[in-house]
């Protein structure tokens, strides 16, 4: 019953709403061949891999700053309304969110080319992101209204979201440079099954003391919705054709666009390694089914107004419905069919790391500081302990937002790896990870999930992420 | 170093097996109230001492007026209460009387409210007719398609008051509570 509970919750998380997902444990953890994914210039020595086709790579993250499930449904007898009051209208601000990712890989694997210093690397992936910002003023209208409160003005701009459902076809190179440096760059087609957005609202509704009326009521508004992809998934429903239209437009039947990831591994010192990557830096061109909505305009609004002098020669005519023509003509809601760009949500990581303790898999005899590779030259020693800090920022409608992670990895033997992570960023200040990865014989295998300290109680937590997969490795070795 | 391995394995599959929730309850959803209060300006009339000087009879001014907000589905299916406040200002040298009668389709009066001012000098007179549990049936609101607005000329056809701009004014606004869940 428990269990049933849990997997419940869990996607109840994940469709509140939610962001790209900060993939803390796995970036640089090399021995998974999916931190690919996350720093293309990761280092490598596999000679080649491949991911078990839908099992390889498995991750989603659901998170909300300022509230929680726990808050809302806890049955401690506390009445709903009072509970969505205190911990939602009275609290929330329109810089909290509701954020979600989930990435389903399907197809991915890696070669090293004829020159060892090339490795190659492709796959394809699913994607669904979605956030949300709490919509402040949007949400004080639809529960108390706006009697009673002359003067005010609820905001429009605080109604900010944005979501898309992508397959990413990518293929990548990571080149060692030198013994120091790896880079790697990965290239990547997007096709667009579902996008919608709507994150440049601005505008004002108020009540102010009238010039004739008691009360006039002003609307100020510059709101567009622009969605791509919903219309034609709406008509494939309704024909029985909805899965081979997902499928259509994920084979780049739907919008196409273009992106590149950097990364590279450098290292400063026999022990100590930076790392940097930027990833998504790319556009999406929606043209295959757009459609946008929007109202724009101004309004000042007192009622019906009849001046019986002035309007002595009109007084037949139905000043109803001339108010409503009037309002409509000066905040006209309007929709169009034209093709419009997204641009991905760019991600950056970086990290600092130190190596310490005996060689992995030297049995404490350091002979070199290098071991043999698939690669054909010599490779960096792999140390049975590491620790470091981690950057991860990403670039979102209301402003870059960032994570500062600090880790240890635990290296035992070759089979084993093992990272912890405490993550510090809007979501939690608690937020403690840890990884495995586990490579038995060719087979690898990993699993990892952040934020463990509220797993005692999923429900409460503001942010819920997890990541595992599948693969087949090989060294080219016997 | 196999007992470590152990170790760490089992606390990993212990918290990712054993993680779970306190008792939630969805259905408390169904309890959630939301009834927001919405105010606006209703309508606005404005008649001059001049334009009643002008018409003879008793009647200066009786017009019809086709009024569907209230009419609106999501109004009608979603109201609970509401309050129609009214202001009727007389700035002219007569009394004045203002008959407001709520129409619905077939023309059928549903309700009436009638306003009686002296001449001016006098104070606006301020009115607050509720609708609904504690006020007049909300069935009037819900029904109500048009308005018919009848001024009566209580007194002469010849004075004129010394205020600027004498007249009567008729001003409303109207707040009501919906129920949206």
């Amino acid at each position: 019953m428990r269990l049933t509970r849990c997997l419940f919750i869990i996607p109840m998380l994940f469709t509140l709403g939610a962001i790209a997902q900060n993939k803390s444990i796995l970036y640089d953890f090399n021995e998974i061949p999916q931190s690919l994914s996350v720093n293309p210039g990761v280092e490598t020595d596999f000679k080649w891999f491949a991911g078990v086709p839908l099992l390889s790579g498995v991750s989603g993250y659901g998170g909300s700053n300022g509230i929680s499930v726990h808050d809302i449904f806890a049955n401690d007898g506390v009445d709903i309304n009072v509970k969505f009051r205190e911990r939602a209208l009275n609290t929330l601000t329109p810089k909290d969110e509701f954020s979600s990712t989930i990435q389903l890989e399907y197809l991915s694997g890696g070669f090293r080319g004829e020159n060892p210093n090339l490795f190659y690397s492709f796959g394809g992936y699913l994607e669904f992101d979605n956030i949300t910002y709490w919509p402040q003023d949007y949400a004080s209208l639809i529960f108390d209204g706006n009697a009673d409160q002359l003067g005010r003005r609820f905001d429009l701009g605080d109604l900010k979201t944005r979501g898309s459902l992508i397959n990413v076809l990518h293929f990548g190179v990571n080149k060692r440079i030198d013994r120091n440096l790896t880079i790697g760059g990965r290239g990547k087609i997007y096709s667009g099954i579902v996008d919608y957005s709507s994150t440049s609202n601005n505008g004002h509704l108020s009540n102010i003391e009238g010039q004739n009326n008691r009360i006039a009521t002003n609307l100020s508004a510059d709101l567009l919705l622009r969605t791509s992809g919903l219309q034609d998934l709406d008509d494939a429903s309704d024909s029985d054709t909805f899965t081979n239209e997902v499928i259509s437009r994920a084979l780049f039947g739907g919008d196409l666009g273009l992106g590149i990831d950097f990364g590279f591994t450098y290292h400063l010192t026999e022990r100590t390694t930076i790392t940097g990557s930027l990833l998504d830096v790319g556009f999406i061109y929606h043209s295959s089914d757009p459609k946008s909505y929007s109202l724009k305009g101004n309004t000042t609004v007192e009622g019906i107004q009849i001046n019986v002098l002035e309007n002595f020669a009109s007084l037949n005519r139905d000043f109803w419905q001339d108010l409503v023509d009037d309002i409509e003509a000066e905040v006209p809601f309007e929709t169009d069919t034209k093709s419009y760009v997204s641009f991905r949500p760019t991600k950056m990581y970086a990290s600092i790391r130190n190596d310490f303790g005996e060689p992995v898999g030297k049995e404490g005899q350091q002979s070199c500081d290098c071991t043999a590779g698939s690669s054909g030259c010599e490779l960096r020693t792999k140390y049975r302990n590491s620790f470091g800090g981690q950057l991860y920022i990403i670039n979102r409608s209301r402003g870059p937002q960032m994570a500062l992670t600090g880790f240890y990895t635990r290296r035992i033997g070759n089979i084993l790896a093992f990272k912890g992570t405490y993550t510090v960023d809007k979501f939690s200040y608690t937020n403690v990870g840890l990884g495995m990865n586990l490579q038995a014989g060719p087979v690898n295998f990993y699993i990892m999930a952040d934020n463990l300290l509220s797993y005692n109680n999923i429900a409460a937590t503001n942010y819920a992420s997890f990541q595992f997969g599948l693969n087949i490795i090989s060294w080219g070795r016997n | 170093m196999k007992g470590v391995r152990i170790l760490c394995m089992a606390l990993l599959g212990f918290l990712m097996v054993t993680s779970c929730s306190e008792n939630q309850d969805f259905d408390q959803l169904d309890n959630l109230e939301i009834t927001p209060d919405y105010e606006t300006s209703v309508f606005y009339v404005k008649a001059q001492e001049s334009l009643i000087n002008r018409v003879a009879g008793l009647s200066f001014f009786t017009q019809d007026f086709n009024f569907d907000a209230f009419e609106e589905p999501f109004f009608t299916t979603r109201v609970l209460s509401g309050v129609l406040t009214y202001e009727l200002e007389n700035t002219t040298s007569k009394p004045i009387e203002i008959r407001l009668e709520f129409l619905d389709e077939g023309e059928n009066i549903l309700d009436t409210e009638v306003f009686r001012m002296d001449a001016a000098p006098t104070a606006v007179l301020s009115r607050d007719v509720a609708y609904g549990t504690t006020g007049k049936s909300l069935d009037i609101i819900k029904a109500t398609s048009e308005i018919r607005l009848t001024a009566i000329n209580l007194g002469d056809n010849s004075s004129e008051s010394d205020l600027p701009d004498p007249s009567v004014v008729l001003r409303s606004r109207a707040k009501f509570t919906l129920e949206l869940q």
